[in-house]
């Protein structure tokens, strides 16, 4: 194989990986740092991009007073320009255990290699944060930036195993414990945890991130076919549950899952955040360029 | 009510298993091991299912309850329960079954006959046999017979059932109580279970044992037949006579044909309303013996079609031979000379035969000759020697037999008779009867004349001397011996022919102590030998059609056998039996036996291992099993 055609990560096929270089992120709130960068602020700013007039008052420099506006109006106005500063972009992926069944993790590190290609090709800051295993230091990926942060976060990506059972809460804790500054949070989890998920998403809004949470189910999560009676055994804990006639409880089971997943997506709503469940076997390409543009997560 | 119960309660102990099989349940219990992503929606769908149903801790458990319900179903089948059925439950029960020739009567055409039916109802009671119970089958037709002995094995029972086959003969059912009976000794035996159409003849005679079950079998469709073919001799030959009968309440049409030695000589279209019989008459021309058949064509269904065929055999006409010493010249003087008959020895005293039809006679030495008929005049015959002696006073005839063939129409009144018979010391009239005589006339002290019939010969006995009394001066003197005459000639077959009916053929003088092979319609021969006495008797005649009775010497006899019998024909069934003093009703449902039920159990208890193979079998699909 010669080096042209050599591909640049394990997760990404080189032509989505060019089709991504071309995209961005696209965040519901101007949640941006006083660093600069290349978001626009809500506020004032001095970058070329006009934002709008006000009143000019005393003090205010006058190469700001818009003279053809004064010209025509006799009254000075002074032009108001967008500040550009950087957007933090977090992505937390999930590692747990559960995470192991049916490519969950696989598509999860697809995603965030995606999303963080997009953070990294648009000059924002990303960092990378997993759930470490109990009594383990948690492994992350500083902030980075730029171009040249791609090789870094690929292989961070590409070093991750499934492992351990913390829960997802714990981990978010982990990661605001470590975090600095506002932006964008994505959630890459199945959001199977038997904690309360309002308190770590409240943390998170409070530390002014924007919350993405897609939630990644396998085949037989969504759809399971079983019968008979059964000993669940709990991936992450090993713990068990005799269930007798599974065949007659998948009714219930959906409610439950959708349940859930509509309790997720509210916590995110009511939090300004989005929310978004996927296949683990739903094509790439098909979640990356078609889901997730239509969403209007990226553009 | 009683709904049932159990033969073998005691097996309900097993329940005690129920204890060990669920304390196995729990500790054996294994189920196969699912590794999940997380238990986080399945705990809260079972917490949900819990609260919503409460029938969940069972279901839970449906291996266990299916477990529990095969031992239920294992228990109760070893307890062996049944359903109490309309017949009481009976240990030995005997089951008589009508095959007489009403039995193969079809309810429409193409139809099943009553025997069919029967054996259904007989094959139910097979199927239905509780354990411990036997039955034994008796077929019942003229006379009856032992199909199978007490037996409790259904397969012995079928085979036996499948044999029974419609006997060409009337129902009599004293036989087939008397076998029962015979049964009864040696088992106990409450109820007898009787299956018939129920044309059978409604006086039994019987003194029942035990109780008679009498189920009655739907009667068949509308029937015509023959149920008599006799003849009488006429000047120039025979008049046959051929009555035809039919169903009550139901009109039919039918062609009689009459055929003489295999050629149809006649044929007639009658119609019978089944409000009475039609007859029909035929003419013979006295050609010497002939063997003659009368068929019957129906033009529409005919349910039986055993009784469409009849045969009678007339025999060769000749001369009475009479034998009448010349002692007893008033018999010589009052027989007419123009009646056609020969009479032995002569005037002259001369010529003997080997065979006489009549004999006439008032010496002892006379009674062994060989005779259809003999009349003794004053002579006290050896057997009657202890039971009376004769004494020379005068004596009257107290009363006698009008109806007798003998006696009709002659006046015994006021006649004085010169002997007077007297019953010894102590011997009372049924000592007659027991050495096998009919009383036709009784004196003051004793029998006059007497009567003893046998199957070749009658013997009329005249205990007094005709020649000392005044009777061969009254009118009726004439009368009497007329009245001999014709009663020889009834005896020998030559005033009248009667078509044989089935059962037993008529006996027969032969040569003594001889072979004779019979063979009957269906083939079939047997080897009968006659009598130190000439008597061939007992000859079985169970099928309609020609007998052949072959001596070996010249042309074998033909017989022809038929059914013959009006209660056949008409097909009526009798609601009520009177057996003695008992009345039995026919039953108006059919009778349900007990019924077993262990092996619905069983079969239950099997499926149930099925359906429990198969759940436990059934592997989860879609997600991998853990090891």
């Amino acid at each position: 194989m010669s080096p042209a055609n050599a591909r640049f990560t394990t997760l990404l096929e080189n032509k989505v990986l060019s089709r991504l270089e071309k995209m961005r992120l696209n965040p519901l709130r101007r949640l941006t740092n006083r660093t600069r960068g290349e978001h626009q602020s809500g506020k004032g700013g001095t970058s070329t991009d006009f934002a709008d007039y006000r009143d000019y008052v005393p003090g205010d420099d006058v190469k700001n007073v818009d003279w053809n506006i004064f010209a025509r109006l006799e009254r000075p106005y002074v032009k108001l320009y967008r500040h550009e500063e950087d957007l933090h972009v977090v992505l937390l992926l999930d590692s747990s255990a559960s995470m192991k069944f049916e490519g969950k993790f696989d598509r999860a590190r697809q995603l965030a290699a995606a999303l963080g290609t997009m953070g990294l090709m648009n000059v924002e800051r990303v960092s990378v944060y997993t759930c470490p295993a109990r009594a383990e230091e948690p492994l992350f990926l500083p902030p980075c930036t730029g171009r040249v942060s791609r090789g870094r976060l690929f292989d961070f990506l590409e070093r991750l195993e499934v492992k351990g059972d913390c829960p997802f809460e714990s981990a978010i804790d982990g990661m605001l414990s470590r975090h600095r500054g506002r932006g964008l949070v994505i959630l890459l989890s199945d959001f199977l945890t038997f904690g309360d998920l309002q308190k770590p998403f409240n943390m998170l809004f409070s530390a002014g991130l924007e919350v993405s949470a897609i939630q990644i189910l396998g085949p037989t999560e969504l759809n399971p076919e079983l019968t008979g009676n059964l000993r669940f055994v709990d991936s992450e804990s090993g713990q068990t549950l005799d269930v007798s006639n599974v065949g007659d409880l998948l009714s219930v089971y959906h409610a439950h899952r959708l349940a859930l997943e509509e309790e997720v997506a509210m916590i995110c709503r009511q939090r300004s955040g989005r929310f978004l469940s996927i296949s683990s076997q739903a094509p790439l390409e098909s979640v990356l360029f078609d889901l997730l543009r239509r969403k209007g997560w990226i553009r | 009510m009683n709904w049932g119960g159990f033969l073998n309660p005691m097996a309900g102990l097993w329940f005690l298993l129920v204890g060990p099989l669920v304390i196995l349940y729990f500790l054996k219990l294994r189920r196969p091991q699912l590794e999940v992503p997380s238990l986080v929606l399945w705990r809260s769908v079972i917490n949900d299912s819990r609260v919503n149903s409460p029938f969940q801790k069972f279901k839970r458990n449906l291996l266990l309850l299916l477990q529990l319900a095969l031992l239920g179903c294992l228990v109760l089948a070893a307890m062996r329960p049944f359903w109490r059925g309309t017949a009481d439950q009976a240990q030995y029960l005997p089951v008589l079954i009508d095959c007489s020739a009403s039995m193969a009567a079809l309810d429409k055409p193409g139809g099943q006959s009553r025997l069919d039916l029967a054996k259904q109802e007989v094959g139910r009671l097979i199927d239905n046999l509780l354990p411990g119970q036997r039955l034994a089958l008796i077929a019942v037709a003229n006379s009856a017979r032992s199909l199978c002995d007490f037996s409790d094995n259904p397969r012995i029972l079928r085979a036996a059932l499948d044999k029974l086959t419609v006997q060409h003969a009337p129902s009599r059912l004293e036989d087939g109580l008397r076998m029962a009976q015979a049964l009864a000794l040696t088992n106990p035996v409450e109820t007898v279970l009787f299956y018939t159409d129920g044309n059978l003849p409604t006086v039994v005679s019987f003194d029942l044992p035990f109780e008679l079950s009498y189920q009655k079998l739907p009667s068949g469709g509308s029937n015509v037949g023959i149920t008599a073919v006799n003849a009488q001799r006429n000047r120039d030959g025979w008049d046959v006579f051929v009555r035809v009968d039919s169903t009550r309440n139901s009109a039919h049409t039918t062609t009689v044909e009459f055929w003489n030695s295999g050629r149809l000589e006649a044929s007639e279209l009658v119609t019978v309303d089944g409000a009475g019989s039609q007859r029909v008459v035929f003419n013979v021309p006295d050609e010497g013996a002939a063997s003659l058949e009368v068929r019957l064509k129906p033009d529409g269904f005919d349910s039986l079609s055993l009784d469409n065929q009849a045969f009678l055999d007339l025999p060769r006409q000749r001369n009475l031979r009479v034998y009448c010493p010349l002692s007893l010249a008033t018999y010589r003087q009052a027989m007419p000379e123009q009646d056609a008959l020969v009479l032995y020895p002569d005037d002259e005293g001369n010529g003997t035969a080997a065979e006489y039809d009549l004999v006439i006679t008032d010496q002892g030495a006379d009674l062994p000759l060989n005779a259809r008929m003999a009349l003794s005049i004053g002579v006290i015959p050896e057997d009657l020697k202890e039971l009376l002696d004769t004494t020379t006073q005068v004596a009257e005839i107290v009363d006698w037999q009008r109806s007798s063939p003998l006696l009709q129409y002659v006046q015994l009144r006021d006649v004085q008779l010169g002997d007077e018979p007297r019953k010894l010391e102590g011997v009372e009239d049924k000592a007659f009867e027991m050495a096998g005589y009919e009383i036709l006339a009784q004196g003051k002290r004793a029998p006059l004349v007497l009567h003893r019939a046998r199957p070749t010969r009658d013997d009329y006995v005249f205990l007094f001397h005709t020649d000392r009394s005044t009777l061969v001066y009254r009118i009726g003197f004439p009368i009497l011996v007329k009245n001999i005459l014709e009663e020889a000639r009834r005896l020998a077959g030559l005033s009248e022919a009667r078509s044989q009916p089935t059962g037993v053929l008529e006996p027969r003088s032969v040569a003594p102590d001889s072979s004779f092979t019979v063979t009957a319609p269906d083939g079939s021969r047997t080897v009968h030998r006659s009598s130190a006495e000439g008597d061939l008797a007992g000859i079985a005649a169970p099928t309609i059609g020609r007998y052949l009775v072959d001596s070996g010497q010249g042309d074998p006899e033909v017989v022809g056998v038929s059914l013959q019998s009006v209660t056949e024909t008409q097909l009526e069934g009798v609601d009520t039996l009177r057996v003695k003093e008992v009345r039995v009703s026919a039953a108006t449902a059919r009778l349900q036996t007990d019924r077993p039920l262990w092996h619905w159990l069983a079969l239950l208890g099997f499926s149930l291992l099925l359906i429990e193979w198969l759940f436990f079998q059934k592997r989860p699909a879609g997600m991998r099993v853990a090891v």
